[in-house]
């Protein structure tokens, strides 16, 4: 086999279950299916399309919160929908992630001065990734899952130190 | 297309509807009383006005004006129905003679704060009951700088770019 | 649809169909004694249990009890996260198994205030807002707004600035209809139309940059004309496209259309009657499969279209079907227009001198383009100042909207999620 390559064959490897984990969870990143608005064109349908392709980062979209661990707000959130995306996010399963895709979900976007719209998504759920943009191209959103694998990796390192400094 | 008042005038004077009909830059405008506009309407209707094009409201400053779109592809014409009523007034519905008015007539009622009598489903269509203002009145403000002011960003910084923008 | 259903036990004579009169004989039915066989169906199932009560008009169900064993209407929230992606539309249905008994929609979840952040918006800026309403035919929104616009400030738009605007107007309805049909084939379950549709959209997507600076929030129709020139690279980008393009629409149309299960999917499904049609104010493709061939373009024309050579398709069976072969026939006829746009492209300017702050006088003015869902109508209301005094956008997805109340009674889950595709409804412009 080709990986034999790397390790050497009948080889065993040696790793810390928080790592290969860790490794697991950066590597296949499935987001909800939840497009409010036009950036969902952009950011969920265009990112994950042929061109843009988020399957080669382990990324694919599901239909149900109960199985996905990232959420995209993409769009903006009014009064009436902010209570429906209390509800999705307290339906995904721990661990869990948010990302504020464009200028609406992250302040309130060009619709901020309508007292309906709700000021940014991050009074409603906590948000890891924020992305600039009205709405942001396809490769800022792969890059916003770019950093949020270099988020999870980097809490992930800091709650081994963590440990390693207690013992 | 030519707009001709006759077929609209007929349709009105037939109903006994009291309404002046003018050629203004919108196109073919009548202008009954409120209380007018349901029979004038199923008199258009009558008159093949086949289709309810739009319906909504404007905020005159002084009372609310309903405008009532219908076409009519036979004649090829459109024609504007413009009926004025006080703010926090009744509006009849005219469902049963327009069914698109269905929809439109829930949105100029929550927007304008307006009550609807004779609709099958009267309740707030693109509202939540915790914002429960009639937003498109002229009275009701959108948000100011003070607001949306978020730290980091200084009132100054933000007039200077306005008049920038304003002279440049 | 009173076939569907299983059909009812024969009621015996007295028993009426008024729902207290059934409970009254029912409660008179004492349970047998444990001594008789418990596995006659007639023993333990008495007479009468499985009439289907007619409930009164509305959205509740009558409670029964656990001892009685009745089936219910189930009242069941579709949206406004499911994936289908029409946006975030909320149809609760009351169901009884399978079927649909009443629907309605439930919507407001992406009401942004366009028509009142307008108020406060110069002529030029107002554009960024209608882009962001219909979001996948922001040109046709912002040529309705500008065509408004220039009624009541009396301007010209030179003959190319017209012939430009007709040629993003096909372009990007091209680009809505490749939305819609790959997101009808994913309804049905097919992943790969989806993606086949990008990969064109793709393609339309670099063209519209290169025209307009931008892949989505165009800002490019402007009152006057158009805001820049067409570049000269852009031109082998089209003819390339209007090259590869026709014969992939007929492998994709193969892929779904010509599916057995697609076909036994929308076939016979969402029938909308002509006259229905007309009286929900219905625009459009779906106005257009009822065989009735209203096209803004031929009737009332704008932009480039009176001088330009098309047919409009006009379909027969007034359902799904007929909605899906009208709109890849649309397609169709757009990829002749677009070569015929480009092949007689004018020369001179893309714009009328406008000032830099438009005044226009006070009046009112109604301009409608065919948008790819049908009549997009932006009402402008101005008072003389440099902001409108009221913009009402008369969107066609809100019309198409208001009927599925109408049209999801008597049909199954599945069908009413094929309904709801084949109308090519955008939450953006119906909740503005």
């Amino acid at each position: 086999m080709a990986l034999d390559r790397l390790t050497g064959e009948h080889s065993i490897a040696f790793i810390r279950s928080e790592q290969l984990f860790d490794y697991g969870r950066r590597n296949s990143l499935w987001y909800m299916a939840f497009g409010i608005a036009c950036c969902a064109i952009e950011g969920l349908m265009h990112a994950g399309g042929p061109r843009f392709d988020y399957d080669r980062f382990g990324i694919f979209h599901r239909g149900s919160p109960r199985q996905t661990d990232v959420m995209i707000v993409a769009g903006t959130v009014n009064k009436k929908m902010a209570h429906v995306v209390k509800k999705l996010y307290d339906q995904m399963p721990e661990p869990k992630w948010v990302i504020a895709m464009g200028a609406c979900a992250s302040t309130g976007g060009p619709f901020r001065e309508y007292p309906n719209v709700v000021l940014g998504v991050d009074k409603i759920v906590p948000v890891d990734v924020y992305v600039p943009g009205c709405p942001p191209r396809p490769e800022s959103m792969q890059y916003a899952f770019m950093q949020l694998q270099e988020k999870i990796k980097q809490r992930t390192e800091e709650r081994l130190a963590a440990r390693r400094e207690r013992a | 297309m030519q707009p001709d008042a006759s077929a609209l005038s007929a349709a009105l004077r037939n109903a006994g509807i009291d309404a002046p009909v003018a050629e203004e830059r919108l196109g073919l405008v009548a202008r009954p009383a409120i209380a007018d506009t349901p029979s004038a309407l199923r008199a258009l209707h009558a008159a093949d006005y086949e289709m309810l094009v739009d319906l909504f409201g404007i905020d005159t400053g002084e009372d609310i004006e309903i405008t009532y779109h219908v076409r009519s592809f036979t004649r090829d014409e459109d024609a504007y129905l413009k009926a004025n009523l006080p703010y926090d007034a009744m509006l009849t519905s005219v469902w049963d003679v327009y069914p698109a008015a269905l929809y439109p007539e829930r949105e100029a009622a929550e927007m304008f704060g307006l009550r609807l009598v004779g609709h099958p489903n009267p309740k707030r269509l693109l509202t939540s009951d915790e914002f429960n203002v009639p937003v498109l009145r002229k009275s009701v403000p959108i948000r100011t700088d003070i607001e949306l002011e978020r730290p980091g960003i200084s009132r100054e910084h933000l007039k200077a770019a306005e008049e920038a923008n304003d002279n440049g | 649809m009173a076939n569907r259903r299983p059909a009812a036990k024969k009621q015996p004579a007295g028993k009426s169909a008024q729902p207290k009169q059934a409970a009254q004989s029912k409660q008179s039915m004492q349970p047998k004694p444990a001594a008789a066989n418990p596995h006659l169906l007639g023993e333990i199932l008495p007479e009468g249990a499985y009439e289907v009560e007619v409930l009164p008009k509305g959205l509740h169900r009558v409670p029964r009890g656990v001892d009685e064993l009745a089936t219910e209407h189930l009242i069941m929230n579709m949206g406004p996260q499911h994936p289908s992606t029409h946006g975030v539309l909320h149809l609760l249905l009351e169901i009884d198994g399978e079927e649909v008994i009443t629907g309605e929609a439930n919507i407001g979840y992406l009401h942004r205030g366009i028509e009142k952040l307008a108020e406060h918006r110069r002529y030029n800026q107002v554009g960024t807002l209608l882009d962001r309403s219909d979001y996948l035919s922001g040109l046709h929104s912002e040529l309705a707004f500008s065509m408004a616009v220039e009624q009541l400030a009396e301007i010209e738009v030179p003959r190319k600035a017209n012939w430009i605007r007709s040629l993003v107007s096909e372009l990007n309805r091209i680009a809505s209809h490749l939305v819609w049909m790959g997101t009808f084939g994913m309804d049905a379950g097919s992943m790969p139309g989806f993606l086949y549709a990008l990969r064109e959209r793709e393609a339309l997507l670099d063209i519209l940059e290169t025209i307009t600076g931008a892949r989505m929030m165009f800002n490019y129709v402007r009152p006057g004309g158009v805001l820049m020139d067409l570049p000269p690279e852009v031109e082998p980008m089209i003819r390339a496209f209007l090259a590869d393009f026709p014969t992939k629409l007929e492998e994709y149309d193969t892929l779904i259309g010509k599916n057995e299960i697609m076909q036994a999917r929308i076939k016979g499904v969402g029938v909308i009657h002509r006259s229905t049609a007309l009286a929900f104010g219905l625009t459009g493709a779906n106005l257009r499969a009822t065989g009735f061939g209203w096209d803004v373009r031929k009737e009332r024309p704008y932009a480039a279209y009176p001088e330009l050579d098309f047919d409009i398709p006009v379909g027969e069976t007034a359902d799904c079907w007929a909605r899906y072969l009208v709109r890849m026939e649309e397609m169709r006829v757009s990829t002749k227009l677009v070569g015929q746009l480009l092949d007689g492209m004018p020369e001179g300017d893309h714009s009328a001198k406008v000032a830099k702050v438009l005044r226009p006088p006070a009046g009112e003015a109604y301009a409608a383009v065919e948008s790819p869902r049908g009549e997009m109508g932006i009402h402008l209301a101005s008072d003389g100042s440099d902001k409108p005094y009221r913009m009402r956008v008369r969107g066609p997805a809100y019309y198409a909207l208001s009927i599925i109340d109408e049209i999801l009674p008597g049909n199954l889950i599945a069908d009413a999620v094929m309904t709801a595709g084949s109308l090519d409804l955008v939450l953006g412009e119906i909740d503005r």
